[in-house]
C-alpha cells in the first residue's frame, strides 16, 4: 500500500490531533469527571449541560460558533494571535480545538464513571491515614478509576480521529493542514477520488480497532489483583 | 484529664438529631446502642468528616473542633486511626502497601512498628496478597494494623466485628485485646452486642436516638432499665470472668470472685481470664442454698436491681459480678424478691458457654 504525501500528512495530523486533545482535554477532564461524581452544588445542572452541549448540537453549528470565538477579528482569536501569537482558526490549532470540544463530553462522562465506580469510604479511609487531598486523589481516587480515565482518553482519541463536522468550519482547506476525514471528503470529488480513498479508509478502521483493543488490555490487567 | 471530650449537637436534614456529651476516661470506651441511634455519627464527627453544627472536641490537649472558635481541624491532620466494620483496604495494594500507607513517625510516646504490628496480629503470610484475596477475619486484621501504624492518639471502631460471623468474632475480639494491652491505645468502639462490649470496655456510653441514656462502667450502664436495644434482643446476656481455671481431677473448676465454679471441658491452650456466657433464662433462683440437685454451680448473692421487660423479670446479683436471672412475675412475688435479698443462683454446667 503506497502512500501520497498527502495522505501521509493527513494521517499523521490526525493522530497528533488525536494526541493534542487527549493532553489537552485529560486536566479538566478529571477535575470535571470528579467534581461530578463526587460533589453536590447549586448549578451542578447547568455544568452538566454545558459539557453535554456538544453531543446534541450539529457539528457544524459548534464548528461555526468555534469559528465566530476564534477567528483572528474576533476578541478572543485576535488576543491569543496578538499576545502568543497562536492562530487558531483556519491553522493546526484550530483542527485541536474543534475535535477537543466534540470529544470532551464523551471523555468527561467515562471518568465520571470512573470516579463514582470508587467508593468514597476508601478515601475517607485515606484521611484518616494521614493523606491529605492531593495525596488521596492519586494514590487512591485516580488509580481506581483508572478504568474509566484510560477509556475516556480512548474515547477522546477515537472521536478525534473522526471529527469533521465542527472541523471543516474551522480548518482551512489548505494542503498539508487536512486530517484524514478532511482528505477522504476532498478526495471523493476528483475523477477517480473514491477509487483513491480506500487506503484512507482502512488507516481509519485500523486506528479505531487499535485504540479499543488496547483500551481492553489496558482493562483487563487492571482488574487482575482487584477480582482475585 | 481525660482522654477525650466530646460534647456536640449536629442537626440532620432528616431531622434527626444528635445533642451528645461525654469524656473518656479509660482505655477502652464503648458506644453501645441499637442501630440507627446515631453511633456511627458520633465516630464521624470525632474522625471529622462530619463537622457538627455546633460543638467542641477535645483529643488529650488538642481542640479538634471548637465551633465557637471557628477551629475544624481537618481528618488527615487528627492522628485518630480508624477501623470500619467493612475494613475499607485499598484493593490495589498489597497488604503491605496498605500496612504502610499511613505509618507515620509523630506524636508521643515510641512509634508502634511495623514488624511488632505484623507480630502481634500474625500478618506474616498475608503481606504479599491483595485485599481481594483475604477472608474477612484476615481483612479486619490488616485494616487494624493499618490504623495502628499510623500511630494515632485515639483509635476508632466501627463494628469491627459486626460483619463476621460468631466464631471469627471472638477470634478477632482476642487480636483487639492482643492490640490494647501491647500498646496502650486509647480505644473508642461502636457496637450493639453486649458481650464485647462487657469483655472489652472499662467505659460505655448507652445512646438511643442521638442522645446519651446510660454512662458509666459496663455493668452501672446495661444494667440500667434504658437500653432499649434489649427489647430487641433477648435481654441482657451474662458473660463472667473466671480465674485460674485448672482441671481437678476430671472436672474444669474456676473461680467466681471467691466462689468455686464447675466448668465446661476445655481443650487447647487455656489463656487466663476466661470468659464464660450463659442466657439468664438458664439461671434458677432459691433462696436458701438447696443441697442434692444435680445442678452443679450454685453461686450466693445479693438482688442489686430488678428489671421488668417484655412480661418478665431481670433480676441482677451481685455475686462480686453482676449476674442477670430471668424468672416470672410469680416468682419474684412468691420469693419475695426485692433489692437486698440474699439469693442462691443455680446454673447448670451444661448451660455455661466459652467465649474466647
Amino acid at each position: 500500500m503506497e502512500f501520497s504525501a498527502a495522505e501521509w500528512s493527513a494521517i499523521h495530523n490526525s493522530l497528533r490531533v488525536g494526541l493534542f486533545v487527549v493532553l489537552a482535554s485529560l486536566p479538566l477532564g478529571l477535575c470535571l469527571g470528579y467534581v461530578l461524581a463526587r460533589y453536590r452544588f447549586p448549578g451542578k445542572w447547568l455544568v452538566e449541560v454545558g459539557v453535554n452541549l456538544a453531543l446534541v448540537v450539529p457539528p457544524v453549528v459548534t464548528g461555526y460558533l468555534l469559528l465566530q470565538v476564534f477567528k483572528p477579528a474576533a476578541p478572543v482569536g485576535g488576543f491569543l494571535s496578538r499576545t502568543l501569537g497562536l492562530g487558531v482558526a483556519f491553522e493546526f490549532p484550530g483542527l485541536v480545538v474543534a475535535a477537543a470540544v466534540m470529544s470532551f463530553p464523551l471523555m468527561v462522562r467515562a471518568i465520571r464513571l470512573g470516579f463514582q465506580s470508587v467508593d468514597p469510604n476508601l478515601e475517607t479511609a485515606a484521611r484518616t491515614l494521614g493523606a491529605g487531598w492531593w495525596r488521596t486523589f492519586f494514590t487512591v481516587s485516580l488509580p481506581l478509576a483508572r478504568n474509566g480515565v484510560v477509556a475516556g482518553c480512548v474515547l477522546a482519541f477515537a472521536r478525534s480521529l473522526g471529527e469533521f463536522g465542527a472541523t471543516v468550519m474551522l480548518a482551512s482547506q489548505r494542503e498539508g493542514n487536512r486530517t484524514i476525514p478532511l482528505l477522504i471528503y476532498t478526495l471523493k470529488d476528483r475523477p477517480d477520488g473514491l477509487a483513491s480513498i480506500w487506503p484512507l479508509v482502512a488507516v481509519s478502521l485500523l486506528l479505531a480497532a487499535g485504540a479499543l483493543a488496547a483500551s481492553e488490555y489496558l482493562e483487563r490487567r487492571g482488574l487482575r489483583h482487584e477480582s482475585a | 484529664m481525660s482522654r477525650l471530650d466530646f460534647n456536640c449537637r449536629h442537626r440532620f436534614r432528616s431531622g434527626f438529631e444528635i445533642d451528645l456529651a461525654f469524656e473518656a476516661t479509660g482505655l477502652v470506651t464503648a458506644l453501645f446502642g441499637p442501630s440507627g441511634s446515631g453511633k456511627t455519627s458520633v465516630l464521624g464527627m470525632i474522625a471529622g468528616w462530619l463537622p457538627p453544627r455546633f460543638g467542641r472536641i477535645r483529643l488529650g490537649s488538642r481542640w479538634l473542633d471548637d465551633s465557637p472558635a471557628g477551629i475544624h481541624l481537618p481528618t488527615e491532620h487528627r492522628q485518630v486511626g480508624m477501623v470500619f466494620q467493612d475494613h475499607w483496604l485499598f484493593p490495589h495494594m498489597s497488604v503491605e502497601a496498605n500496612l504502610g500507607y499511613g505509618q507515620r513517625r509523630r506524636g508521643s510516646g515510641p512509634p508502634i512498628r511495623l514488624d511488632r504490628v505484623v507480630e502481634v496480629l500474625e500478618l506474616e503470610q498475608l503481606l504479599s496478597r491483595y485485599p481481594g484475596s483475604l477472608s474477612g477475619g484476615e481483612r479486619q486484621r490488616v485494616a487494624l494494623g493499618r490504623a495502628l501504624l499510623s500511630n494515632p492518639e485515639l483509635l476508632l471502631m466501627d463494628e469491627p466485628l459486626a460483619a463476621l460471623d460468631e466464631a471469627l468474632k471472638l477470634r478477632v475480639l482476642a487480636y483487639l485485646e492482643r492490640v490494647v494491652t501491647e500498646w496502650n491505645v486509647p480505644t473508642l468502639f461502636v457496637s450493639h452486642g453486649q458481650a464485647e462490649v462487657r469483655r472489652f470496655a472499662q467505659q460505655v456510653v448507652v445512646m438511643e436516638r442521638g442522645r446519651a441514656v446510660a454512662e458509666g462502667s459496663p455493668e452501672e450502664a446495661l444494667g440500667q432499665p434504658t437500653p432499649l436495644g434489649w427489647t430487641r434482643s433477648a435481654g441482657p446476656v451474662n458473660l463472667l470472668r473466671i480465674d485460674e481455671a485448672k482441671l481437678r481431677g476430671d472436672q474444669w473448676v474456676g473461680r467466681l470472685g471467691g466462689q468455686e465454679m464447675k466448668l465446661p471441658s476445655l481443650n487447647g491452650a487455656i489463656s487466663q481470664p476466661l470468659f464464660v456466657q450463659f442466657r439468664p433464662s438458664d439461671v434458677t433462683l432459691s433462696l436458701e442454698d438447696v443441697q442434692g440437685l444435680s445442678t452443679r454451680n450454685h453461686v450466693r448473692g445479693v438482688v442489686s436491681r430488678m428489671l421488668e421487660l417484655a412480661g418478665g423479670f431481670f433480676v441482677a446479683v451481685d455475686v462480686g459480678q453482676i449476674l442477670w436471672a430471668e424468672v416470672t412475675p410469680a416468682a419474684v412475688r412468691d420469693l419475695g424478691l426485692q433489692p437486698g435479698s440474699k439469693v442462691t443462683c443455680l446454673i447448670k454446667t451444661r448451660s455455661l458457654e466459652w467465649v474466647g
